[in-house]
């Protein structure tokens, strides 16, 4: 198979097919987890069918030109491959997880068609090379994951949801805005011609940057867009993890990569500006996990705090933060989804979320408190864990491009990352016991945040193998190689 | 061809009143027959079809001036369709039991389409006034169909409006009249390009305007518009809203402006600044809406605003935008008001605040409705947003940053009071005193599918729907922007 007809199965498998899965739901639960499961994989295996051409310098372009410019136009490369490899390969272990977590409740059918649909149009996101393309499978991940949101159907939840649905469409609108205005100064919605026609003497007028940034910070949930995130931890724990951890918010970083790295010339003012505000964003949230109470809050603005820290490291440029920021996108996506998931082991055999009233919970659930403790080492950045290489290469890249301030605001950041994620697991796993739970019953769940826990630590202890191919995609993003 | 769009619905009402046995029961299919072949000719054939001569002995007799462009054509699709959804969701409803009442619901409907057509296809001031007028007088005794109280009040709004906008445009007829000596498009166009801003001219181009604002509804013309919408029986409600008041009052504008006024400064300056507040006041004030029609009113007054925003730009971008916008806004409305009809049949209420979690009773309803209201909002991949972006991307590139910028918020506020709207009717858990209530009824159903497809097919394959029917319509328009 060549690779044009990889990236459509990529894309179009788990978007159309997960119009199927209601009605597989109908006859048997099984086929339509397993159908679930193998649309998920389907991606994951495309994009790595597809990575050693991509990396031996192969570009593939699929193109149909539609009327007013609104074309169809999928590209792969190293960014692409590479996003689409991380966010298939955390979807598929979340998927597998909702196998169990998401059994015990109403409207499966709902669930998994959203959930699929949802990484098809990440997919979608990933590989489309048209603004206006771009913006429909964009559309299409808020649509899904507002229905996720709301997936417990509770007058609050369903408040909650409309809020993040409301607040991510106002960004994408804005965006799109800023979409026409670059479609009036180079006459095109295509990433290639853009780039032709944006140069250092005629870049990007920033009026249409602010508008586009807007789009993104609101769906990465940066500061000052960034409430609906903490809101949105209302959602089944698989979907949270989905939503905050590995997928969701990085579809802004991976915009930003691609539009603002590969695509767009902009003022060099903006290379200053960006790191200043994910800097009072990674600081912001990082103060509001050390007060929160809620587990999954907490790791929500967790999330929040560590989004900051990629944003960091794309902005400043260089190949070293480049490498640094897409490898964080990678290790926080484990990391992150590990924490999520192990917070919904722990609210499912609890059924409590304040941490104030849990205690004591690693003499009955070990693996989950390992686990948990993991991937806190990876998000904290403790060698070897996989963290500690992104983190350090984006400080590092911070400090090289002389941004020393912005660098010391980060390294106060980590530190506050460290306070809080120890204050999450000595108040759920240490102590004595407050409220008791039923013990670790769900190998299914087990498995799972043990795979993201272990992929964390392998993931730091083999980093050579990971960081060339990332650095490749940095030095292609930078335009150093072809 | 055209004239027999108008002549075979009149000679069908005239048969259906026949005093023979079975005529009665026969006029309702009879009417679904005719609807559905106009709509399926109109998508099928080019305008060219319908500017041939007709056939010798129909309608050679009757020389009526019609030509049917691509313009028409989207508005004969549009007509089709929407009186299609209404006919199959009045079907059971409308008229009770009562076969005579059916039957002059069925011959009310022809004759209103009949004039809509005629409408759409005239080339001459006075005989569009003569079909809007025929559509006036149909819709009026449509609304009060059933004669209760409340229809009977918002159809008699609608007939005090609607005679004001007869006067203003009837004078206004007159004044073109004088000045140009003749009432066709092409003379009075070129009368008014010759005039140089003659104040009789002025006043003429004015009063006309300001008359199709009062029958489209726009702000601050609305206030007949959600009475009359929301108290009509549900088959009328979606007739009106879906295609009426656009064919009376949007199209009519559309084709005027383009034809006949001319984009001049004066005229586009109103048309943007009118198309704003619509927009704007129409959104506010459905957020504030109890009741499930009434919402729906307010919001179709907010998209006919993106309408005549789009024609405010001026370019061939906003005038396709526009046309876009108001085809889409034909199904996508028609469908909002076949659910809010059904959930009323289901339920016994209109009122929000005492439904909700009808979801899990009526899930073809709750999912047909969110289509339509994520169409309406503009999200991808639904048809409202291929629309709207036209009509963006037309403000942008005639330099009305800020008209833009307000059309984009308001599209949060149209997301906001839609999702208000789902959450307390469909989401949410089930209210108590709902557990029997089920599914609606194969005539609603029925047409909410159908418009649901449709949709999400415009939606979807809008390479094929803006190559085939939209991007003709640059063509016709002749006149280019006079500075």
């Amino acid at each position: 198979m060549n690779n044009n007809t990889l990236i459509l199965l990529a894309i179009f498998i788990p978007l159309l097919g997960s119009l199927i899965l209601p009605l597989l739901g109908c006859i048997s639960c099984r086929m339509r987890n397993l159908a679930a499961l193998i649309m998920v994989l389907t991606s994951l295996v495309c994009a790595t069918l597809m990575m050693p051409s991509v990396l031996a310098g192969e570009h593939s372009k699929i193109t149909l030109i539609f009327p007013l410019g609104f074309n169809f136009v999928l590209v792969a490369d190293m960014l692409s491959i590479f996003m689409a490899i991380v966010s298939s390969l955390t979807g598929a272990i979340i998927v597998f997880y909702s196998f169990d977590y998401i059994s015990h409740y109403e409207n499966q059918n709902e669930y998994y068609l959203m959930v699929v649909m949802f990484l098809g149009s990440m997919m979608g996101i990933i590989f489309s090379a048209n603004l206006i393309l771009l913006y429909v499978f964009w559309e299409l991940t808020a649509l899904t994951s507002w229905r996720l949101i709301g997936f417990f159907r509770e007058k609050n939840h369903v408040l909650k949801a409309d809020k993040s649905f409301l607040v991510t469409v106002f960004g994408a609108v804005v965006m799109l805005v800023g979409f026409v205005m670059i479609y009036q100064q180079t006459g095109s919605f295509d990433y290639d011609v853009i780039k032709e026609k944006l140069t250092a003497t005629n870049p990007l007028s920033s009026i249409a940057v602010i508008f586009i940034l807007f789009g993104i910070l609101s769906k990465s949930a940066t500061l000052p867009l960034h409430t609906w995130l903490p809101d949105a931890g209302v959602a089944p724990s698989p979907v949270t993890a989905l939503l905050h951890a590995a997928v969701l918010v990085k579809i802004g970083v991976y915009v930003y990569a691609r539009l603002f790295i590969s695509t767009f010339t902009v003022d060099e003012v903006w290379h200053t500006i960006i790191p200043f505000i994910a800097a009072v964003s990674a600081l912001v949230s990082a103060g509001a996990a050390l007060i929160e109470t809620d587990m999954k809050r907490i790791i929500a603005y967790s999330t929040v705090s560590q989004i900051a820290f990629i944003f960091l490291g794309l902005a400043v440029g260089g190949e070293l933060a480049i490498t640094g920021g897409l490898l964080y996108i990678l290790m926080h996506g484990l990391a992150k989804g590990g924490l999520f998931l192990c917070a919904g082991i722990v609210e499912q055999n609890t059924k409590v979320k304040d941490i104030t009233k849990l205690g004591g919970l690693i003499h009955t659930m070990p693996v989950t408190a390992i686990s948990f403790l993991l991937c806190a080492f990876s998000v904290m950045g403790i060698p070897p864990f996989g963290g500690f290489f992104s983190k350090y290469m984006v400080i590092t890249g911070a400090v090289g491009s002389g941004q020393l301030f912005i660098a010391f605001t980060f390294i106060f950041g980590a530190f506050l990352t460290l306070i809080y994620l120890f204050r999450l697991f000595t108040m759920i796993f240490m102590g004595e016991v407050k409220t008791p739970s039923k013990g670790e019953n769900s190998p299914i769940m087990l498995t799972s945040v043990a795979m993201l826990a272990v992929l964390s630590l392998i993931s730091g202890l083999y980093i050579n193998y990971i960081a060339g191919p990332v650095q490749n995609t940095a030095q292609q993003m930078l335009g150093m190689i072809k | 061809m055209a004239s027999l769009l108008v002549l075979i619905p009149l000679f069908a009402v005239i048969v259906m009143n026949l005093p023979l046995k079975g005529m009665r029961e026969l006029s309702f299919p009879a009417a679904l027959l005719l609807i559905i072949a106009q709509t399926g000719l109109a998508f099928m054939m080019p305008p060219s079809f319908w500017n041939m001569a007709p056939p010798s002995g129909i309608g050679s007799n009757f020389s009526l001036n019609f030509t049917v462009d691509a313009l028409g054509v989207v508005m004969l699709i549009s007509i089709g369709l929407v009186s299609f959804a209404a006919i199959i969701s009045g079907w059971r409803t409308i008229g009770g039991t009562d076969q005579t009442q059916k039957a002059d619901f069925a011959s009310i409907l022809l004759l209103c389409i009949a004039g809509m057509n005629g409408i759409v296809m005239v080339n001459d001031l006075f005989s569009l006034y003569v079909f809007l007028e025929i559509v006036a007088v149909a819709s009026f005794v449509l609304i009060s169909f059933h004669r209760d109280i409340w229809a009977l009040e918002g159809a008699f709004k609608y007939i005090i409006m609607s005679a004001v906008a007869t006067i203003m445009m009837l004078a206004s007829i007159g004044l073109l009249l004088m000045l140009a000596g003749d009432t066709s498009f092409a003379t009075v166009a070129a009368a008014l390009k010759s005039s140089d801003r003659n104040f009789l001219m002025v006043l003429a181009v004015g009063l006309f305007t300001v008359g199709l604002f009062i029958k489209g509804g726009l702000v601050p013309f609305h206030g007949w518009l959600p009475d009359a919408y929301s108290t009509a029986p549900s088959g009328v409600s979606v007739l009106l809203a879906g295609i009426v008041t656009k064919t009376t009052g949007v199209y009519t504008l559309i084709r005027l402006v383009t034809s006949v006024f001319g984009f001049t400064e004066s005229v586009m300056s109103i048309l943007l600044a009118v198309g704003l507040i619509s927009i704007v006041v129409g959104a506010l004030a459905a957020l504030g809406q109890k009741d499930f029609k009434r919402m729906l009113a307010y919001s179709s007054i907010s998209q006919v605003g993106y309408i005549i925003l789009g024609l405010g730009a001026g370019n061939a971008y906003g005038v396709m935008g526009a046309v876009f916008h108001l085809f889409n806004h034909s199904i996508f409305k028609s469908q909002l008001f076949i659910n809010s009809a059904a959930v009323e049949e289901q339920t016994g209420t209109r009122d929000m605040d005492k439904l909700g979690g009808l979801g899990s009773k009526m899930p073809v309803t709750s999912t047909t409705s969110l289509i339509a209201l994520l169409s309406t909002v503009g999200i991808p991949p639904f048809s409202g947003f291929w629309s709207k972006l036209i009509i963006i991307i037309a403000l942008w590139q005639s330099a009305n940053y800020f008209s833009a910028l307000v059309a984009v918020v308001a599209s949060v506020i149209t997301l906001a009071y839609f999702l208000s709207m789902q959450r307390r009717v469909f989401f949410g858990k089930l209210r108590a005193g709902l557990e029997n209530i089920t599914e609606a009824k194969l005539g609603n159903l029925v047409p909410a599918i159908i418009l649901a497809l449709i949709t999400i097919a415009v939606g979807v394959c809008f390479p094929y729907i803006l190559e085939k029917f939209i991007l003709p319509i640059k063509d016709i328009i002749p006149l280019v922007i006079k500075n």
